[in-house]
């Protein structure tokens, strides 16, 4: 049975392989030249740009496939390559994927197709995220700036007028939100990476830094110790709902009877909280996230993503032909109506997405808090090449403090930063 | 000498066979290959090949940088060192020192049950008993976690009349419902091997315990229980082998609830499958799954002989 098992498992790698590769076999250019293009995206507005980028290129067939979200399509690539059939032309990437297939030289430069041309239209932060040391492997498609959204009924009924603007208010507020009683929390966590990255982010921290190959950790910078012991206070005192998963079912119910007062979240939650909590529609509003010096604006990320070109892929002049146009060019208002969120300044400051009041938001106007938010976003950060690996490692060792309450988050870091430096070292880079 | 030995065997054979006996025994080997090739085949390419494959694998280390090297036995002793991989062994191990004797105990008493003849609606019982096992192991986990689920399942409503706080997915009882969820898979397949080998008595055995004035329980003693023995064997060797290999339970249901506890590493055939696919170590996934179809394997052996041999003993 064992071998069964292992059989299918090969089996299954091997279909895979397989079916991609005839979903994308490389070169298949016929007589007039007609170049066919493949596409792996999981963000479904790109697919909004082909109609006027074929109608603009009558050689270019651009064929959007959706491999896989995340993991799955990182999977799917790393097959691809290794296969050396089936590489698309162009592959969806969240930002901290980028270095992972940057740096062993997976990815194209694009700055010889002419990427650093179209620089000045992106949000500084953005730009960094899809550079690798000096060089650019991808053209930002959406972004996550972190923002507060908040429950105004709910921070009401706790006595909370305004919107907390400090972390030291934001304490405060929480305690006030939990002495309604019952499932009344100020958020949720159970053990969310990107959350606490992004507070480390604002606060300073720069836990990671990388050159080339060579990876240093360091999770004691004052940035970094600064965040963690505010986090780890908020869960001490039980300000937080640990209960609840934010994805989840319990999460959505929770949003929508309104006792989670606020989410600390990228922006493109934006498009999704009327879905997910259509019964809080008026109560939401979103405001910066708090500061840890008052008066100050400094923002982080939460997600984002781009696309860039595999080392491998065929039609390299056609698919950065096609990526500028749905990220920088023509494509890019049909993507933004079909309700992406991108990092591009000319969009952030059209008097369009200025003006557009959110009815869902009572009728806020959230299109200018949110390209504040990306606007103030710290510079700087970067993400270790294998942190896709890593991200499994840390849910490992949370969840057992999350679940338990024993040890404490900085004690996790810790840990986590041991189990980088065996996994990244035995990967052949220089981790320490 | 050619000469005398031509002659001892003619001395020997009659005429015929000397003529016919040799070609026709090759023919005859022939055509049996032919008959077992199409299997052969088969069991080459999927069983052999894949094993050689992981074998060959499991010799080389993926390196984000620097590629594919030959790395000797390098992955092997890697995983003797590797606390991770230990834990899910010996969590294995415990659930199903835990979970197969219940089940089959439970499989045993329904199987005897069902062949006492006094029950009604033996056939529907037989079929919905063994239903279960038809249902893949995804989306039994699925049902399962919706069921157990605190929030949402039948478990919430239950707290909520009782005021309880019971939880079937926090770190301590995952196992345990998981546990539950292969238990009740399993039962009704353990069942029907059971149930087989009791239709199998001769009925003369019973008619003669009757006559003997046996009662319902001693019948049972002496005559079911021995008969099921060798059978047990069997059963329980293919429960350490399924349970070993636990995979799609804990690999499903932390998507479905909050901190239950699963890591990465729960069983080793998750750990496995993180290593080759987020880890992108294949070679040491497949290192992995070696020994731990090797010890799956001496497991599986150690049972069989003792349990054989007490079956023998008898």
């Amino acid at each position: 049975m064992r071998l069964r098992k292992k059989a299918r498992l090969f089996s299954a790698a091997l279909a895979l392989m397989l079916v991609l590769g005839a979903c994308s076999s490389g070169p298949a250019e016929s007589g007039n030249n007609q170049v066919k293009l493949t596409v792996w995206s999981w963000d479904d507005t790109v697919a909004k740009a082909v109609p006027g980028f074929e109608a603009a290129n009558p050689n270019i067939k651009v064929k959007v496939v959706n491999a896989g979200s995340s993991f799955d399509e990182y999977t799917a690539l790393d097959n691809a390559i290794q296969a050396g059939s089936g590489v698309p032309d162009l592959a969806m990437f969240e930002y901290f994927a980028v270095p992972y297939f940057a740096i062993p030289g997976k990815l194209d430069d694009l700055g010889k197709l002419g990427a650093e041309d179209l620089k000045k239209d992106y949000a500084k932060a953005a730009w960094n995220d899809v550079t690798v040391g000096d060089k650019v492997y991808a053209l930002p498609s959406d972004y996550g700036p972190s923002v507060m959204f908040y429950n105004k009924t709910t921070l009401k009924k706790a006595g909370v007028k305004k919107p907390p603007a400090t972390w030291n208010e934001y304490y405060e507020d929480a305690k006030k939100v939990r002495a309604l009683g019952g499932n009344h929390y100020i958020a949720q966590d159970t053990g969310d990476l990107f959350f606490l990255l992004s507070l480390i982010w604002q606060a300073g921290g720069r836990p990671f830094k990388v050159n080339g190959t060579k990876v240093h950790i360091d999770f004691t910078e004052p940035g970094t110790t600064k965040a963690v012991a505010f986090w780890q206070k908020m869960l001490d005192e039980g300000l937080l709902n640990t209960k609840v998963t934010a994805w989840s079912d319990d999460w959505n119910r929770t949003l929508n009877d309104g006792t989670l007062a606020s989410q600390i979240m990228g922006g493109w939650l934006t498009s999704s909280l009327p879905q997910r909590a259509p019964k809080a529609a008026g109560d939401f509003r979103v405001a910066l996230m708090p500061q840890w010096q008052r008066g100050d604006e400094v923002g982080a990320e939460n997600g984002g993503s781009g696309f860039g070109i595999p080392a491998a892929a065929g039609h390299k002049d056609a698919a950065f032909k096609f990526l500028e146009y749905f990220t920088h060019g023509g494509g890019l208002s049909s993507r933004v109506d079909a309700g992406a969120f991108v990092p591009n300044t000319s969009v952030l400051a059209s008097t369009d997405s200025q003006n557009k009041v959110n009815k869902y938001f009572g009728d806020q106007k959230v299109g200018p808090v949110l390209a504040h938010a990306t606007k103030i976003v710290a510079s700087g950060w970067q993400y270790p090449p294998f942190f896709e690996w890593a991200r499994s490692a840390y849910g490992d060792l949370v969840s057992k403090f999350y679940t338990t309450g024993k040890g404490s988050l900085t004690g996790i870091l810790e840990e986590w930063k041991q189990r980088m430096i065996k996994y990244g070292n035995e990967q052949g880079f220089e981790v320490d | 000498m050619g000469h005398a030995g031509r002659l001892d065997v003619t001395a020997v054979m009659s005429p015929d066979t000397t003529q016919h006996q040799a070609p026709a025994k090759r023919r005859g080997k022939q055509i049996g290959l032919a008959f077992i090739a199409p299997f052969g085949l088969l069991f080459i390419l999927v069983y052999i090949v894949p094993i050689v494959y992981a074998g060959y694998l499991s010799l080389f280390q993926e390196k984000l940088i620097g590629g594919n090297t030959f790395s000797g036995l390098a992955n092997y002793t890697k995983l003797f060192q590797d606390a991770q991989f230990w834990h899910g062994v010996s969590r294995v191990f415990w659930f199903t020192l835990v979970q197969v004797p219940i089940m089959l105990l439970l499989a045993m008493a329904l199987a005897l049950a069902l062949d006492s003849r006094r029950l009604h609606g033996a056939k529907f019982m037989r079929v919905s008993i063994f239903l279960p096992y038809a249902v893949p192991a995804v989306v039994s986990t699925l049902m399962w976690g919706f069921m157990l689920g605190v929030k949402y399942g039948l478990f919430g409503s239950l707290n909520n009349t009782l005021g309880t706080d019971l939880n079937p997915f926090a770190p301590g009882t995952t196992l345990i419902s998981i546990g539950m969820m292969v238990t009740w898979a399993f039962t009704g397949f353990n069942m029907l091997i059971f149930y087989a080998v009791l239709k199998a008595v001769p009925r003369e055995l019973y008619e003669a315990a009757a006559l003997d004035g046996a009662n319902e329980f001693q019948v049972v003693r002496r005559i079911k229980l021995p008969a099921l023995r060798s059978s047990l064997v069997i059963a329980i060797i293919f429960s350490i082998i399924g349970t070993f290999q636990i995979f799609s339970e804990p690999q499903i249901l932390p998507s479905m609830v909050a901190n239950s506890g699963i890591t990465t590493d729960y069983t080793p055939n998750l750990y496995a499958y993180n290593l080759a696919f987020a880890g992108s170590q294949q070679g040491y996934a497949a290192a992995l799954a070696l020994v731990m179809a090797a010890i799956t394997i001496a497991v599986a052996y150690a049972v069989q002989i003792r349990g054989l041999r007490n079956a023998f003993e008898d």
